[in-house]
């Protein structure tokens, strides 16, 4: 595997960072009431969207789910995207007609979020066997958390992407709660990769707070796709460090957990292995830092200055 | 192959003795010829009402689970376990009369094959959408669990059932609630027409059990030795609070699908190869070398086999069809539905549906 450059790793902190405050100017709008709806942050698994979906090929599809905003990031989505969003403004992806991560684009190779969350995995093991079918250079990547990871669908796909040997990777965001199921109740196994044995298919187990060890290992994964060797599933262990959503305040979660957790922050984590490797300055910390505030700040006036939908054409477009 | 084996730690191993050795050819025997009647004889005569459904080759998976049982437990056969709906009380007189779509039947002549059930007998009824049946038992479990009787219950099912999402939720509930559930998987390996290769790409369907934190193991599904000993084992280990086991019973099915399906798909050598590992033949090969019967017993037995077929084909063949202006009848239960009838002698009550050990007439 080729060593990331010194540039590709500040586009890396870029996205991490990026995503962080994304993040935190949604909590910010939520608490100024301009948010419809909820608010769902996936502050402390920054690393799992940003390293997997950086690891991929632009020709790759991936299936993101709620908290994988830094994955649509890479794939090219604005800030301005998911503040128009969640604010549910006319000039906003889905046109105010959904307040959440619920858009994608076929031409950027993301499929919008399912909520029914298990049903993410045969959706991307269909794309990976059109791929396997038209003998395209392709892999798809589809987000499942531990909860959804007890549903049906998410076996269904993974049982076909196996037998079909489909250039389909699993990033398993095991963030240790659904909701308020903590994984113990979730499963009777330690690790969501010990399913991988019982379908065929190789695993892999990182550290889901360090970006470069899911980026390494989704690399090799869609390495091990493309020459046909079939499905991986990745197990990224991390810790979601707020509630459910906003309006949770995740009381059930063991306080010493957050504080064990916070410890491991993968934003910060990183930027300690990039300035001990000598691989960013001071200065160019602070340029990446500065034009993300300069972005945050100008997509967040872009979208506030954006107009609701008309309520006259709220029965458009439901269909295509 | 690397699994766990449920209970290879512990030290009880069933053996079972001479007089269960007996009921299980009998039941073995029974259950072949029954079916060979239904398939080659009244299926061809008109007399069966849609298709026919056998489970040849695989008998010894349900005589042996059904074996290992006791009365307070639980079955959710699937449609190829004949065996298990005698074994746990049904008459074979009523069995046929249900597949012959009689008034009187279990069915009452709305369903034929073997979609009945009697909680009374712990026999829960076949669900055709197939992986619907695991969660079900995974219910049952956790009613059995609550009761704290140290009942379990037991699910058959297929290779190909085990691609179904309702499988895995089934599997993962039962394993975190480490409920009294013996998940027993057929790989009969066809589902149809579908062979087990392209049905799944693990090894070993025992596999799966470690997948769910639960114990695996793969089982010669034509030695009903093998599975009554398996079977218990996961039986007791359930009944110890351990919580659920997955059993891959290895077989082929010796018949189509269906009676209407000649089953060309299926490779002839392999055919002939599994021919020679008869679950019937390889008993009676045992019960000889181990002089628990002779050959006159076992050719005595055949016959007397035989003659329950004809004495419960007569009865059943000699039973109404249901009367038309019924038809509508019998949706709901009613008052004098199958279930609510005076308890079988041949078990005893032992009823699920009120854990009081006797049956409601009128809830």
């Amino acid at each position: 595997m080729k060593t990331l450059t010194r540039a590709q790793l500040h586009e890396i902190y870029y996205y991490l960072h990026l995503n962080r405050r994304v993040d935190e100017q949604l909590t910010l709008l939520y608490r100024q009431g301009k948010v419809v709806g909820g608010v769902y942050s996936g502050l402390g698994q920054e690393a799992v969207s940003v390293g997997s979906a950086y690891a991929l090929e632009p020709q790759d599809v991936l299936g993101p789910v709620i908290r994988n905003v830094g994955a649509m990031l890479i794939r090219g989505y604005r800030p301005r995207d998911l503040f128009l969003q969640y604010m549910a403004r006319q000039d906003g992806p889905t046109n105010g007609r959904d307040a959440n991560t619920h858009f994608g684009d076929v031409a950027r190779g993301v499929i919008a979020p399912i909520s029914m969350l298990g049903e993410t995995v045969p959706l991307m093991a269909g794309i990976a066997l059109a791929a396997k079918l038209h003998r395209e250079n392709r892999v798809a990547l589809a987000y499942v958390g531990d909860g959804a990871s007890s549903t049906g669908p998410f076996h269904e796909g993974m049982n076909f992407a196996a037998v079909q040997k489909l250039p389909l990777l699993i990033i398993a965001e095991n963030n240790g709660w659904a909701y308020s199921t903590p994984t113990s109740k979730q499963m009777a196994v330690l690790n969501m990769a010990d399913r991988a044995p019982g379908y065929g298919i190789l695993s892999a187990m990182v550290d889901g707070n360090d970006v470069l060890a899911v980026y390494a290992a989704t690399r090799k994964a869609a390495e091990h796709a493309r020459r046909g060797g079939g499905p991986v599933l990745i197990e990224c262990k991390t810790m979601r460090m707020k509630g459910h959503a906003e309006h949770d305040d995740a009381r059930y979660v063991p306080k010493q957990e957050f504080e064990k957790w916070q410890k491991k922050d993968p934003l910060r984590c990183f930027e300690k292995y990039l300035v001990a490797k000598r691989q960013m300055t001071a200065q160019e910390k602070a340029s990446i830092e500065a034009r993300i505030d300069q972005k945050i700040r100008e997509d967040v006036a872009f979208a506030e200055a954006s107009p609701l939908p008309p309520p006259e054409g709220a029965a458009r477009p439901v269909w295509a | 192959m690397k699994s766990t084996t449920p209970a290879r730690s512990m030290k009880r191993s069933t053996k079972p003795d001479a007089e269960t050795l007996e009921r299980m050819l009998y039941y073995l025997k029974l259950t072949r010829e029954s079916e060979l009647r239904l398939e080659q004889l009244l299926y061809r005569q008109g007399k069966i009402v849609g298709g026919v459904y056998v489970g040849r080759g695989q008998e010894a998976i349900g005589v042996g689970a059904a074996l290992a049982m006791r009365p307070g437990d639980v079955t959710l056969p699937c449609h190829r376990d004949f065996s298990v709906f005698m074994i746990r009380g049904f008459s074979l007189a009523d069995i046929f009369a249900n597949w012959l779509a009689r008034g009187d039947a279990p069915a009452r002549g709305r369903d034929n094959t073997l979609h009945m059930g009697d909680l009374n007998l712990g026999v829960i009824p076949i669900i055709s959408p197939l992986g619907a049946t695991l969660p079900v038992a995974c219910g049952v479990g956790l009613v059995l669990q609550q009761r704290g009787n140290g009942n379990v219950v037991l699910t058959h099912f297929g290779e190909g059932t085990t691609s179904l999402g309702d499988v895995h939720e089934a599997m993962n509930l039962a394993a975190v609630l480490k409920l009294p559930v013996i998940f027993i998987c057929n790989n009969n390996q066809f589902a149809y027409s579908t062979p087990a290769a392209k049905q799944f790409a693990v090894k070993s369907l025992a596999l799966r059990g470690p997948a769910y934190g639960m114990p695996g193991e793969r089982v010669d599904g034509c030695d009903v030795l093998a599975l009554y000993d398996a079977v218990g084992r996961a039986v007791e280990r359930a009944r110890a609070g351990k919580g659920p086991s997955f059993l891959e019973c290895l077989t082929l099915r010796m018949a189509g699908h269906s009676a209407h399906d000649a089953a060309e798909y299926v490779p002839e050598k392999l055919k002939l190869a599994w021919a020679k590992k008869d679950p019937i033949h390889r008993l009676e090969r045992f019960l000889l070398a181990r002089k628990v019967m002779t050959k006159r017993q076992i050719e005595e037995l055949h016959k007397r086999v035989h003659q329950e077929i004809d004495a419960a084909v007569a009865q059943a063949e000699s039973r109404p069809l249901p009367r038309g202006e019924e038809a509508v009848e019998g949706v709901y239960c009613e008052a004098d539905c199958w279930w609510r009838r005076p308890p079988s002698a041949v078990h005893g009550p032992s009823s699920v549906a009120t854990g009081t050990g006797q049956r409601t007439t009128h809830d």
